[in-house]
């Protein structure tokens, strides 16, 4: 029979990922504790999850507390520990050696990193607490993305996987796609790529252009380097430098971090968090109003036909456009569905993974979109002039002209911005 | 019915969508659910004979009039196809069902396509909540009110209290379980909100009241979509369910019809209704007519119901003027459970206008195709087991036209 999780702790709650995860435990009307190094912090994570659910009613499901006042009992009474603090291993071991000493015996250990080694981490605790170990890598705002990474490592107990998948899947609403322990597993890999991509491509082609180029009209809800000041160059530094350091596959290249942003990095200069110093783009460049660069000419084809529903003939023009302009966005949007499907096999099992983790998490038109709305065959056509590795799932469609995405209940056309 | 009318199916867009976000404009989403019915039904775009669009203020929330026009752009079969655009506020795109199928019936076409379309994310709430107030007199019960239509069906609540008793307990019930069924429909707007009955009758700044005892969680949301249907005489049905490998029997056919007209003003209706035992006298006889129409003694022939809830009153109001119970006594069919989605008789399966969303002008045709999914059994996770008679009801402003299908195999 499988477990019952009826209790779960958050530790680190006061954070975005750990109040907005403690968020999506109490919405499911499961008891969850927040806890933070103290109590007030925990109260500010709890008003967190209250201002993302739009109400105090799932407060009635949250308890808070600090470590030193609250860890052995919460934790004790836990069926699942869920351990959000900060993205650093010598913390993180602290934290897991005192869940090691306290936890019940078959209560499920999982942490939110969306970049450290599984494995590594569950090595922490003793043999029981590495079976009950896993990832659950949420994506931020929790309650709003609903695509989630579950990734056990080699020795996770496979009836842990088994009851966390049917938790995520069932009650608490997950689009769930389960990856392998490799480094920032599948959303992030695939994802981090084309960002740093075109942020090596804006050191030589200029920031405003590049976010033309390949802008939402390409499939995806934010243009790339504004996703990088959204999302922080510490963050995206610390995922591609992981990436870089860990993996030699055929984009390795991709991963290595603009010089440029390492020197801003170092002179404090993190993206939105800075506003002062700001990113690729300042406050005054977001500003409403603020004057925008032509895109060029086949972005602005592209999103004329994607703002009256003719998404076809907008990848008509993304196929047959030529000039440089078009030869540069075909390079970064193929080099998305080559590296993201060459992922299967590798990180995750199914096309479907990936279309699933970037659709859902990433709020990008997933790989198969793509292929699907360009051709399968025109697709392997355009790859193979691009110089780029026609992966297996996009030959198999093409020969057997079947389509590649499988969610029938999924509006394509909300990836493709006019 | 004169000549039968067979449903073929149809295509909703998904409802969470923000459509001024995408960048689009009001015809890409005509496209995508004329584009996603033809290829949900298989039907060819030259097979189409005629084609009606339900929409209600495209003219205010979009600067665009002349929505039937647009059905010829999108697809070069459609070349002098005859279209036109249909207009009773909330109930436009039942007022397109009723057009096309009287041309049916008529034996002017064979094949008609029936669009139900509204963008409404393109203004503020408050700019959104005047331009509704047009459902209403404007000048006499909306002009300078903030959110008319929360204030009149709030009062429709206070006019049940007064004749009846309400226990606004039961307002939040149904809020609840119209959010549950959502969640069971990928299409829903609200499918991954937070909501549960301690939230609806919660009371703070989270569930503000908006408009006399009408809290946020008592009303349907601002939504955008678009929804396409094709109905179709039986000589087509016939020549389609061959080519489907399907019985003329197991397509849907709309049994019955009820439309009626009251009193634009709040105060009419319920001045004309007063001694009376419903609240809405022309609502139910729209109800009346349609079971008469479809050969129905009384709702328990029914296995579901599709109705207008924009607000938890007006499902409140649906309940009893169904005939679920007698006049007044709807809390009864809510304790019970009987309009649960494994209840007796449930209501809006598919979470209804609070939950799956009410883009005003496709709110309708989208009932009318979760009627056709449900009698096909194609209703997935919000499926009504062995459903085969279905009925939907489509209201235009404070219960002013009202618009009934009885849909069935």
């Amino acid at each position: 029979m499988a477990r019952q999780i009826r209790k779960v702790v958050v530790l680190g709650a006061n954070g975005a990922m750990g109040a907005g995860s403690g968020e999506v435990f109490a919405a499911a009307g499961i008891e969850t504790t927040f806890l933070a190094r103290t109590r007030d912090k925990a109260i500010e994570g709890q008003k967190r999850a209250e201002k993302l659910a739009k109400s105090s009613a799932i407060s009635r499901f949250i308890r808070t507390g600090s470590y030193e006042e609250d860890l052995a009992r919460a934790v004790g009474e836990a069926d699942l520990v869920f351990e959000a603090v900060s993205e650093d291993l010598a913390l993180k071991r602290v934290y897991f050696e005192q869940v090691d000493k306290l936890r019940k015996p078959d209560s499920i250990v999982a942490t939110v990193s969306s970049g450290l080694s599984i494995a590594t981490m569950a090595a922490v605790g003793g043999a029981s607490f590495a079976r009950h170990f896993l990832g659950i890598h949420f994506f931020n705002p929790p309650n709003v993305i609903v695509g989630c990474e579950l990734i056990p490592h080699a020795g996770t107990d496979p009836l842990v996987v088994a009851d966390v998948t049917e938790l995520l899947n069932e009650r608490l609403g997950r689009e769930l796609v389960r990856t392998s322990d490799t480094p920032a597993f599948c959303g992030n890999r695939v994802g981090f790529k084309v960002l740093n991509e075109c942020a090596q491509l804006a050191e030589e082609h200029g920031a405003g252009y590049i976010d033309a180029l390949v802008g939402p009209h390409t499939g995806r809800a934010m243009a790339p380097l504004a996703t990088i000041d959204f999302v922080g160059w510490d963050v995206h530094q610390a995922i591609v430098d992981n990436v870089y350091a860990h993996t030699r596959d055929e984009a390795h290249a991709a991963f290595a971090l603009p010089a440029l942003m390492k020197a801003k990095i170092a002179a404090g200069c993190l993206g939105d968090k800075t506003p002062d110093k700001g990113g690729f783009f300042t406050k005054a460049d977001k500003a409403k109003g603020a004057p925008k660069p032509e895109p060029p000419e086949v972005a602005r084809k592209m999103k004329e036909l994607h703002r009256v529903g003719r998404y076809q003939q907008a990848f008509d023009v993304f196929a047959e456009a030529s000039g440089r302009d078009a030869e540069l966005m075909r390079r970064v949007i193929l080099g998305y569905v080559s590296y993201g499907l060459n992922r299967v096999g590798e990180v995750v099992e199914k096309v479907a993974d990936v279309d699933r983790i970037m659709g859902f998490g990433f709020n990008w038109a997933p790989p198969g979109v793509l292929v699907d709305v360009i051709g399968a065959r025109r697709t392997v056509k355009l790859l193979e002039a691009a110089k780029l590795p026609v992966p297996r799932p996009v030959v198999d469609a093409a020969e057997r002209n079947q389509r590649l995405f499988d969610a029938a209940y999924v509006d394509v056309g909300r990836f493709f911005h006019g | 019915m004169t000549r039968p009318v067979y449903i073929l199916g149809g295509y909703q867009t998904d409802f969470a969508r923000n459509w001024t976000k995408e960048g689009k404009h009001i015809s890409a989403m005509i496209r995508e659910a004329v584009v996603g019915g033809l290829q949900a039904t298989g039907v060819e775009p030259a097979e189409i004979e005629v084609g009606h669009v339900g929409n209600f203020a495209a003219e205010l929330y979009a600067m665009q009039g002349h929505l039937g026009a647009f059905l010829v752009d999108v697809d070069p079969a459609f070349a002098g196809l005859p279209t036109g655009r249909h207009e009773a506020a909330c109930a436009s795109g039942s007022i397109a069902l009723l057009a096309a199928s009287a041309e049916i019936e008529a034996g002017r076409y064979d094949c008609a396509l029936v669009v139900g379309v509204e963008q409404m994310k393109t203004v503020s709430p408050a700019q959104g909540g005047d331009f509704l107030g047009t459902a209403a007199w404007y000048e006499r019960e909306a002009k300078g009110v903030e959110f008319p239509f929360p204030k009149l069906f709030g009062r429709l609540g206070d006019e049940y209290d007064r004749r009846y008793r309400l226990d606004d307990k039961h307002l939040a019930r149904i809020s609840a379980i119209n959010y549950d069924n959502a969640r069971r429909n990928p299409k829903a707007q609200t499918r991954t909100w937070y909501m549960n009955e301690a939230h609806a009758r919660s009371c703070d700044s989270f569930n503000a009241t908006i408009g006399g005892r009408i809290k946020v969680t008592d009303c349907s949301q601002v939504t955008d979509g678009g929804v396409a249907v094709i109905l179709a005489s039986e000589a087509f049905a016939k020549k389609w369910a061959a080519r489907r490998a399907t019985q003329l029997g197991a397509i849907p056919r709309l049994l019955g019809w009820g439309h009626r007209t009251a009193p634009l003003l709040f105060d009419d209706k319920v001045a004309e209704s007063a001694g009376q035992p419903y609240v809405l006298p022309h609502t139910r006889q729209a109800i009346v007519d349609a079971y008469r129409r479809a050969g129905l003694a009384d709702c328990w022939a029914l296995d579901g119901i599709e109705t207008h809830d924009c607000f938890t009153t007006s499902e409140y109001m649906a309940i009893d003027h169904f005939g679920l119970t007698a006049p007044g006594q709807s809390w009864k069919a809510v304790e019970e459970g009987v309009i649960a989605l494994d209840g007796k008789l449930p209501i809006n399966p598919s979470g209804g206008l609070i939950g799956c969303g009410h883009p005003v002008g496709a709110t309708g045709v989208r009932q009318l195709l979760d009627a056709y999914l449900q009698t096909t059994g194609q209703a997935g996770a919000y499926q009504v087991d062995g459903a085969k008679k279905f009925a939907t009801l489509n209201i235009g402003g404070s219960g002013t036209t009202s618009c009934v299908f009885v849909v069935g195999v």
